[in-house]
């Protein structure tokens, strides 16, 4: 090391990240390269995946899960696709449904899942847990002392996001929705009780 | 109604009333509870085959239906005085329906996300030379599964149990280091070799797990379902270095 003039930088990030299965924090590339800051390995990292987007590369880095990994640009995905010869499995509906609860709510437990959602959910939690989206917090300290869920990193991971406070609120999400949007919008923060003189 | 309702298309009691709501055009605030109840156990009577359980969860929300319903007609109570305003009967039903309806709108909002990202891949798990050290890569329900897998080969395996031994988990604690010592890695099934009974199969695993705690070994899967290696960290000695995944 002390011979040889050290390697750019930007080569060892793209190194760590090639080899690395999970999402790298900023924290473990500063630990590694010493001499750099975690600022100017942001800068790198953004400047990197700039170039990436705009080249004609196969590969960009991008943020997720507290921390980057490299991944392959959208539109190459039909030909990713045919080379692994699988398709991506979806999440069910009912599984989708439990675990936007438990992203807003968490730490929940069953039967308050079951309350909101109207249906029994055990199948469902079982399989999130067995994919590692959703993951065991603890007990709640009640009656029967019910388990608590959270989501997991995974749960990040497979979603795209940096961290939960990416989660879109559900004001946002309302906005979205464009069957109940128009209704509701117009009346505002309008709760529920003010129509009880409408009978 | 000139629609086709199949139950199966619906999450629950919640998503199919939400969907007649919808349907009908109708103000959530200002729902016709007559009109929808009758809607509603129409979709019931309609769909024949479906299982016990989901038949249960519509038929609570058929009660309440019927209920709220059967509260509107009756003239509103004066017998205690007319202090407080009676409150609506479907205030309660429609703030259900608002809350499982943000739920679900979220969920559409994870679904179309789920699709967004799996347009992107990144690398699998590398099943090339191990690493010895880095952080915890196997989750707890991986090493449960392989748990089962070897408690499952044991009963097969028709064991006599005469000698009452005493099994002490910190024994199998030692035991577990002083083979990595020599041989690390080492598949996770090849620390169960020997252990013959459930009851040393089991210390043995709670060993492993509180050597993981520890930070004194670690375990490492290449692939999901794929074999899990446990290795000897270099700081075995010292303990814990506080960075565990």
């Amino acid at each position: 090391m002390d011979e040889l003039p050290d390697p750019n930088p930007l080569a060892i990030l793209e190194a760590l990240l090639f080899v690395s299965e999970a999402p790298v924090t900023l924290e473990r590339f500063a630990e590694v390269l010493e001499g750099c800051s975690k600022g100017e390995i942001t800068e790198l990292l953004a400047d990197w995946q700039e170039r990436c987007r705009q080249e004609d590369r196969g590969v960009l880095p991008i943020e997720i899960a507290g921390g980057y990994r490299l991944v392959t640009k959208p539109e190459l995905a039909p030909w990713v696709l045919r080379f692994r010869g699988t398709k991506a499995a979806k999440l069910s509906k009912a599984a989708l449904e439990t675990l936007a609860i438990i992203a807003y709510k968490q730490p929940m437990t069953k039967p308050e899942i079951e309350a909101i959602r109207g249906v029994m959910t055990d199948g469902v939690l079982k399989t999130l847990v067995e994919r590692d989206l959703i993951r065991i917090l603890g007990r709640k300290p009640e009656v029967g002392r019910p388990i608590l869920y959270g989501t997991s990193r995974v749960f990040l991971e497979y979603f795209g996001f940096k961290d939960l406070s990416e989660l879109p609120t559900l004001k946002e999400i309302e906005a979205l929705a464009p069957n109940v949007a128009e209704k509701e919008a117009s009346q505002g923060e309008v709760e529920v009780d003010e129509t009880s003189n409408a009978t | 109604m000139s629609y086709r309702v199949q139950l199966e298309m619906f999450e629950g009691p919640l998503d199919l009333l939400l969907y007649l709501i919808q349907v009908n055009e109708i103000d959530i605030y200002d729902i016709p509870i007559a009109k929808i109840t009758e809607e509603y156990l129409g979709c019931l009577a309609r769909m024949q085959e479906l299982d016990l359980e989901v038949a249960g969860e519509f038929l609570v929300i058929a009660a309440t239906l019927i209920h709220i319903k059967s509260k509107l007609l009756l003239p509103a109570e004066e017998s205690e005085g007319a202090e407080a305003p009676e409150e609506d009967p479907r205030k309660e039903l429609v703030e259900r329906l608002l809350e499982y309806r943000r739920f679900k709108e979220a969920s559409m909002t994870l679904e179309h996300l789920e699709s967004h990202q799996q347009l992107h891949f990144n690398r699998p798990g590398d099943s090339g030379s191990p690493v010895a050290d880095g952080p915890l890569e196997v989750s707890l329900p991986e090493l449960l599964r392989a748990f089962s897998a070897v408690m499952e080969r044991a009963t097969k395996a028709a064991v006599l149990e005469i000698t009452p031994e005493t099994i002490n988990v910190g024994e199998r604690m030692v035991a577990v280091l002083d083979r990595l010592a020599t041989e690390s890695p080492l598949p996770f099934i090849a620390l169960f070799d020997g252990a013959r009974t459930r009851s040393l199969l089991i210390a043995t695993f709670l060993g492993l797990l509180e050597l993981l705690r520890r930070g004194l070994v670690r375990a490492r899967q290449s692939d999901p379902n794929g074999e899990i290696t446990v290795y000897r960290t270099m700081e075995a000695a010292e303990g814990n270095d506080g960075r565990a995944a």
